[in-house]
């Protein structure tokens, strides 16, 4: 018996180029259906998880995939604005916490994130270095921005203005790192944090400039009639916000009117969201109250088909494939016959013979059910890292 | 399924499944407390505030240099009050530094947000224009409501209301110290009027714009300027002052602090006695809050 084992194993590592390909595709028919089904599984998993924690969103009127996706991932195109009087409007009925979202920008690709502090502990969001954001211009990043752009605690990072051919739009806004979250894997990890107010600032919405009642402006002041002063390009605007200018920093317009993209609320049982729910239903003034998880339910409920049809794909070429398999063995065993017949020449049994060929196949079998299933686990393991490389191609 | 979501569907999902476990309480930087840390943003509120609250919470005035409603809190000032259980706030603008600080919403009480009707809009205001937005203004209200002790009676209603909620098992002894300090406010009320009915319509001038609830209380004829108590006020200033004269020929001007001996004199050369009349925004070497508003009704009676 071992000697009938250990002859196929001898005659498969002889014919290595073979047996590579033999095992090659089986492998792959394993594995590929295997690492969709973790991949989509896992994902939704986790995807479902985020959006259960996060019990309602407001936002304007339009897609509610679009305003989940923005409000859970910072990634998505943005959701039609709504004004920040809604959010006071909205926290002011003291029936749930509101914690105020504005996406809209970014930093090197990284989304900034205009928020309140209750944020963080809504998240459960723990502090590797330094502290969270104190004033306008301060900020506070994820785990993997720190990681990209090797920054910390001290450094800064610039806003991007929205349009490369922006020159006359709102000057970039140099942001100071406050502190760094610890890593949750999850969008936090990507993004920078900043107060909603300094998100209007990058916006242009609030600026900061000389005092214009000052001497020291005086070459800025274009004219000064009935308590009207009109300055000139010269007046020097701040390009970053620190403790020695941040007085100087002013908002322009009604604050109510200001942007947010959304605002998660966070009712403190049932009967607060529904209420909450029931008041958006029926006086909704251009917004909608969403619930996150039925959304991305919907969502699933479509990609679990769409994965579906994947697998019939991969298991219909499978067929093909085992099919292909079948062919070579039998192929091998015709080639083979004058092997075999020595065999049994020099006294082995038709037993041992069968014993031999189902070795054969047996390790090239196991072998492949073993590197597939260290290529799923691969895949579960390294899934951010594989979409990286790629996305970096 | 529109299919412009499926690269940011498929991000979404490879974030997701990289998810761990969620990670620990996020850690604050407040120490632990053994009672409720409340941050009052001037004397007057600090001082109704420790008055009502007793044992009941720990009650701060931040140190700061000079007028509260020019202060800059720094680092450490901000990282307390995010900390804090509540920061009681004046409103009507008076704190400039909630504008560019971030702190949690839940803990900020604007004692005047129930008064917002009768709170008074500054007259004076600058507007300025710089770039395509055109011209604006930071207009506001006057802040020192605490000088109308019904309004003040008002304020510390609304931290009374506001401890309760934080220790609810000393609501009555809250609400007893709270009658007590508005029955002294109301006592204040009384000298006030007194004081200034002595007055009568005369024209009074005041050295800087923060005399608006006062003159409302007590329906004083007052003009405002721009001078400092300590510092020369300047030839323009001397100038415009004899045009405010003209119109408004004040015997008495009220100061926010004592002025200097060259101005009192110069003042006095001019027939205009110089009273100074506290605030009582800053903390008082060794007295309190009723003993600045006392000392001031005392000077206006002398």
């Amino acid at each position: 018996m071992s000697g009938a084992l250990f002859l196929g194993w001898r005659y498969l590592v002889f014919h290595q180029l073979k047996t590579a390909i033999l095992v090659a595709s089986i492998t792959l028919m394993l594995f590929l259906p295997a690492a969709t089904r973790v991949l989509v599984n896992d994902s939704a998993a986790a995807l479902t998880s985020r959006a259960d924690q996060t019990p309602l969103v407001v936002g304007a009127s339009g897609s509610p995939l679009e305003l989940v996706l923005s409000s859970l991932y910072f990634h998505a195109e943005q959701p039609p604005e709504l004004p920040f009087a809604s959010f006071v409007e909205l926290r002011d009925t003291g029936w749930a916490e509101a914690i105020p979202l504005n996406t809209r920008f970014h930093s090197r690709g990284s989304p900034i994130v205009g928020t309140s502090l209750k944020y963080f502990s809504f998240r459960d969001l723990d502090l590797a270095q330094g502290r969270l954001m104190g004033m306008l211009g301060e900020c506070v990043i994820g785990a993997n921005v720190a990681a990209r752009e090797s920054v910390g605690v001290g450094d800064s990072l610039v806003s991007s203005p929205e349009t490369v051919f922006d020159i006359a739009g709102v000057y970039p806004l140099k942001m100071t790192i406050t502190g760094v979250l610890e890593s949750n894997g999850s969008a936090d990890d990507d993004a920078i944090f900043v107060d909603f107010k300094t998100s209007w600032v990058i916006q242009g919405l609030g600026h900061g400039h000389q005092d214009l009642a000052q001497p020291a402006a005086a070459a800025g002041v274009l004219n000064r009639k009935d308590g009207l002063v009109t300055a000139n390009a010269s007046v020097v605007q701040y390009a970053e916000i620190t403790p020695e200018n941040v007085a100087q920093f002013h908002f322009h317009g009604a604050t109510g009117d200001f942007p947010l993209s959304s605002v998660i609320v966070v009712p403190p049982d049932d009967k607060s969201g529904a209420l909450l729910r029931g008041r958006y239903q029926d006086n909704n003034q251009g917004m909608q109250m969403i619930v996150p998880s039925s959304v991305l339910n919907d969502l699933l409920d479509t990609v679990f088909t769409v994965q579906n049809y994947i697998i019939l794909g991969l298991a219909i070429l499978s067929l093909a494939t085992i099919a292909v398999i079948t062919l070579v063995f039998l192929l091998s065993q015709q080639l083979r016959k004058g092997e075999f017949h020595t065999l049994s020449r020099i006294g082995a049994s038709r037993a041992y013979v069968a014993t031999l060929i189902a070795s054969e196949i047996g390790f090239v079998f196991i072998g492949s059910l073993l590197l597939a299933t260290g290529l799923t686990f691969a895949v579960r393991q390294y899934a951010l890292q594989i979409l990286q490389s790629f996305l970096s191609l | 399924m529109n299919l412009r979501y499926f690269p940011v569907l498929l991000f979404a999902l490879l974030l997701a499944a990289c998810g761990g476990e969620s990670a620990p309480e996020f850690a604050t930087a407040d120490v632990a407390k053994t009672r409720p840390l409340i941050i009052a943003s001037n004397f007057p509120l600090y001082f109704f505030t420790r008055e009502i609250a007793g044992d009941s919470a720990e009650v701060i005035f931040p140190a700061m240099e000079g007028d509260p409603v020019n202060w800059k809190p720094a680092s450490e000032d901000i990282a307390r009050m995010q900390s804090a259980d509540l920061v009681v706030l004046n409103g009507a603008g008076y704190e400039a530094w909630l504008g560019w600080v971030s702190l949690p919403d839940g803990i900020l009480l604007d004692t005047s947000a129930g008064i917002r009707d009768r709170l008074i809009p500054l007259q004076e205001e600058t507007v300025h224009q710089h770039g395509p937005a055109g011209e604006h203004s930071h207009q506001g209200f006057a802040f020192t409501i605490w000088l109308d002790p019904m309004l003040a009676m008002e304020q510390a209603s609304v931290i009374e209301q506001a401890i309760s909620e934080l220790v609810p098992e000393n609501q009555q002894a809250h609400r007893a110290r709270l009658a007590t300090l508005q029955a002294r406010l109301a006592a204040l009320d009384e000298e006030l009027r007194i004081a200034f009915a002595a007055l009568a319509d005369q024209p009074i001038i005041f050295s800087h714009p923060v005399y608006q609830y006062l003159a409302a209380r007590y329906g004083l004829n007052g003009v405002s300027v721009h001078w400092e108590p300590g510092e020369d006020p300047g030839i323009k200033a001397w100038i415009d002052f004899q045009e405010v004269l003209r119109r408004h020929p004040a015997k008495l001007m009220i100061w926010e602090g004592q002025p200097g001996d060259e101005v009192a004199g110069q003042l006095e050369q001019l027939g205009i006695r110089s009273i100074p009349f506290h605030t009582g925004s800053n903390p008082p070497e060794g007295s309190d809050y009723f003993d600045v508003m006392k000392a001031s009704v005392d000077r206006l009676g002398e």
